[in-house]
């Protein structure tokens, strides 16, 4: 069974993949940068903070969300639509965390 | 300064049609009393791609899960639901109805502290010698002495300089003619990527007061639910 740092490492490397989609918009390029930037940082933090036992999900169904979650991520092929998830991304995974979405 | 229905060119006509949808009331209702939670899910699947009611519960487990204790009628259920007719949506229909949910959420929280008939939609904001605005504010708080004037976006990205330009001036106008008007961005995303995006505008700000997916709930007032 997979942990909490790994599964978020994963979002992070879909991150960057939405943001290789989104940076194709030219006039978004730096804010797409700056996206990636501060949710990595953000979802990084809460993977390696300490977490009481019950703040999230049961391992399995966390590793399900993440998983699936990942494979939505991967169907989006609209620039546009990347970088709107380039911010729903990270809050939907702070939600199956148990964390506050931001 | 004076409020005036905003014209009813083709655009209006259009949107009017939008905003008058049923889908976009019923997801108002559920959004505003949402928890933020349910909120990112509306925000995910109406944006999202896949259609599969499960695969959406699977990824949302803090609200679908095995540990949760689900009220019956399952309010993230019908969040769901409403959520997939509006993905269900064209790309270009779903985005307007998107927008439109964005403000019947808005509407709907500021009637739970301000009289509903001060509160009005598609509004524009005329002041003396001043050209008029090309576009009318979503929803406009006219309460003589303490008007708000909102604007409603969709995602951070939302947020351009003419958006804040066109605040920031109605209340420089209203306070030019000694009245006080507070203008408003609502963004149905979070304060993070929305202060990302305002971090390279270069467009005043200081006095136009930002909501959020988060804050959202402030729009009803001070006595309203907190977001956890």
């Amino acid at each position: 069974m997979r942990e909490v740092p790994e599964l978020v490492e994963l979002v992070v490397v879909a991150l960057g993949r939405l943001g290789a989609l989104g940076e194709t918009i030219e006039e978004e390029w730096t804010y797409v940068q700056d996206l990636q930037t501060v949710w990595t940082a953000r979802l990084r933090a809460v993977a390696t903070a300490d977490r009481p036992a019950g703040t999230h999900p049961p391992m399995v169904e966390l590793e399900a969300a993440i998983d699936r979650l990942v494979a939505e991520v991967d169907l989006i092929s609209d620039p546009h639509r990347a970088i709107d998830w380039l911010s729903t991304l990270p809050q939907v995974t702070l939600v199956a965390l148990g964390e506050a979405a931001w | 300064m004076r409020f005036q229905d905003a014209a009813k060119d083709a655009r209006a006509v259009v949107y009017a049609g939008i905003q008058a949808d049923p889908l976009v009331a019923r997801a108002a209702v559920l959004l505003a009393d949402a928890t933020p939670a349910q909120r990112v899910l509306a925000r995910a699947v109406m944006n999202g791609e896949t259609t599969d009611a499960e695969a959406w519960r699977t990824i949302f487990p803090s609200l679908f899960g095995s540990t949760v204790d689900r009220a019956q009628p399952d309010p993230s259920e019908a969040i769901l639901e409403v959520s997939l007719a509006v993905a269900g949506r064209g790309e270009q229909v779903r985005s307007q109805v998107r927008g439109a949910i964005v403000e019947a959420v808005a509407e709907l929280l500021l009637a739970r502290r301000a009289p509903a008939a001060m509160i009005r939609r598609e509004r524009r904001i005329l002041f003396d010698g001043v050209p008029t605005e090309i576009h009318p504010y979503d929803v406009t708080v006219e309460v003589p002495g303490a008007a708000e004037a909102y604007d409603c976006k969709w995602g951070a990205r939302g947020i351009s300089a003419d958006v804040l330009h066109q605040l920031d001036d109605a209340r420089t106008h209203a306070a030019g003619e000694g009245e006080r008007l507070l203008p408003v961005l609502v963004v149905f995303d979070a304060r993070r990527s929305c202060e990302v995006r305002l971090a390279r505008q270069t467009a005043p700000r200081t006095g136009t007061r930002l909501l959020t997916i988060e804050t959202l709930d402030r729009l009803a007032g001070p006595r309203s639910k907190t977001p956890s």
